[in-house]
């Protein structure tokens, strides 16, 4: 096992060890400190929309159900019988009030209660339940504007202590819709790589990369968004605290001031999406809502809100880790919904380019630190040049490594918490 | 309920259809992995419905009835 100091030792202000990546007993470590404590994104309120919907999801490797029961609460379980440890639930989804186990019967409510098993006499009868367990439960669930987190610590920061300055990323999205709120209703694709969660994590609010991994991507769609990363441009990227991060690139959008500029859709294609934003929040502050755009923000350690899709990071080993991939849906906006899943299957479908392009260098980059020389990874970029901003965030240059700077800060405070 | 009246999940498979045998109108549920059938009257649906919570979770006791080793006499339609 690593010891601590040993973990010390190989985080350093601008630069990580390579070992980081590929050694187990750090990964097994991460999810007793990381995983199985800090908040953890598990799904959205929309996706369990009616009483005793349900669906599966994960906590890195942990298989958890979220539920919602017949009063409208929710809870997070783990999809394990408490008779013999079979999994209680195989759909991906489904509506039902009760789960039954297949392998002997026990049969639980979707609160995770047990409600009974077959031939009772065997345990001494039905009040043998009392005694008997029932599902295990996330110990804290809560959810932020129908984003639903659980820790599987029971005591710690809140999930609003955990969010800070990143729940107003969150508060950023759901205002694109009319209606205030997010639906994630548009399925799910679903991305495995050979590679450890760290490398997507940093990849993700990387400002660096995509001007040289996407430029094709950029190219064919005439996108302006990789312009936007260059050192001339006046977009961010900033340390939110907690481990979390964004790419601002705000400041270029406000610069262009055209409604929806951000996502390079004229307003003319999304008429009833631009009225209603204007009936909802007024015309100016409608127009400044569809000027600012949407956020580029990696909510540690496993939400990644990419303006228009949103990703779920799930490790499973030290070198392997799926992706969960959907397009966002805004509510009362169908218009604009429409062009977002087609604009999403572009990108990150099972034949997008963006999603593509950054897995083949996931893969590459777990190979290539495998391998044992020179030992680390640097981190320095844009060290000289950073600064804090008038909130006291740390901010760099759109290209600069100011948040993997800051995800290792904080991955040490979670590592090694003396 | 889908277009052939199947109400199913990964837990259970029932088709319910309305049965005009009778004098009056029932639903007819079928267990489909059983192939066991129960008729349900308009009286004994509005029971249900008044039903309190408890009573559907003591039915879902797979002891309750289906699975008895007791000696009692089981249930069954
Ligand atoms: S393992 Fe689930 S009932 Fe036996
Ligand atoms: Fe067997």
């Amino acid at each position: 096992m690593t010891t601590t100091t040993d973990l010390r030792s190989r985080v350093e202000p601008d630069r990580v060890h390579g070992s980081l990546y590929t050694d187990p007993a750090i990964y097994a470590q991460e999810l007793e400190r990381i995983w199985y404590t800090t908040w953890v994104y598990v799904g959205h309120t929309s996706e369990i929309p009616q009483p005793n919907d349900y669906v599966r999801k994960n906590i890195g490797p942990q298989q958890v159900v979220l539920t919602r029961d017949r009063t409208g609460a929710i809870h997070v379980l783990h999809n394990r019988c408490s008779h013999r440890g079979n999994l209680v639930c195989d759909a991906d989804r489904g509506n039902s009030s009760s789960f039954r186990c297949p392998y002997h019967g026990w049969t639980f409510a979707n609160t995770g209660e047990l409600l009974g098993f077959p031939f009772n006499q065997g345990y001494g009868g039905a009040q043998a339940k009392e005694r008997l367990a029932g599902l295990g439960a996330a110990p804290r669930v809560e959810s932020y504007r129908g984003f639903v987190f659980a820790s599987l610590a029971a005591e710690g920061p809140t999930l609003r202590e955990h969010l800070g300055a990143a729940a107003e990323r969150i508060d950023q999205l759901c205002r694109l819709s009319p209606e205030g709120e997010v639906e994630l209703t548009a399925g799910w694709v679903r991305h495995e790589v050979t590679a450890n969660w760290k490398m997507l994590v940093e990849n993700e609010t990387d400002g660096y990369h995509p001007q040289f991994v996407h430029s094709s991507i950029f190219s064919i769609s005439g996108s302006g968004i990789g312009a936007l990363y260059s050192d001339k441009s006046t977009a961010v990227t900033r340390a939110l605290g907690g481990g979390h991060s964004e790419n601002d690139l705000s400041p270029e959008f406000r610069k262009l001031g055209v409604p929806m500029g951000w996502a390079g859709t004229p307003e003319a294609r999304i008429p009833d999406y631009a009225a209603a934003m204007r009936a909802a929040y007024g015309k100016e502050t409608g127009d400044e809502i569809m000027i600012n755009g949407s956020p580029h923000v990696m909510i540690f350690p496993n939400l990644f809100i990419a303006e228009i899709q949103l990703f779920v990071i799930q490790p499973l080993a030290v070198d392997r880790t799926v992706q969960h991939v959907t397009a966002i849906q805004f509510a009362g906006a169908p218009d604009l919904n429409r062009r977002l899943v087609t604009q999403c299957v572009g990108s990150v479908g099972p034949a997008g380019m963006l999603l593509a392009d950054d897995a083949e260098m996931y893969e590459r980059n777990q190979r290539g630190v495998a391998q044992r020389q020179p030992e680390w990874l640097d981190l320095s970029r844009g060290l000289q040049r950073e600064r804090t901003d008038e909130r006291g965030f740390t901010v760099g240059t759109a290209t600069d490594e100011t948040s993997m700077r800051a995800m290792w800060a904080h991955y040490l405070t979670l590592m090694d918490p003396a | 309920m889908d277009d052939d009246g199947l109400v199913a999940s990964e837990f259970a498979t029932v088709r319910v259809s309305l049965d005009t045998q009778g004098n009056s109108p029932r639903l007819r549920l079928e267990d489909l992995r059983s192939g066991a059938v129960r008729f349900l009257d308009a009286l004994e649906l509005e029971s249900i419905v008044w039903a309190p919570e408890g009573f559907l979770r003591e039915l879902l006791d797979p002891s309750r009835h289906r699975w008895r080793d007791d000696g009692s006499a089981g249930g069954g339609p």
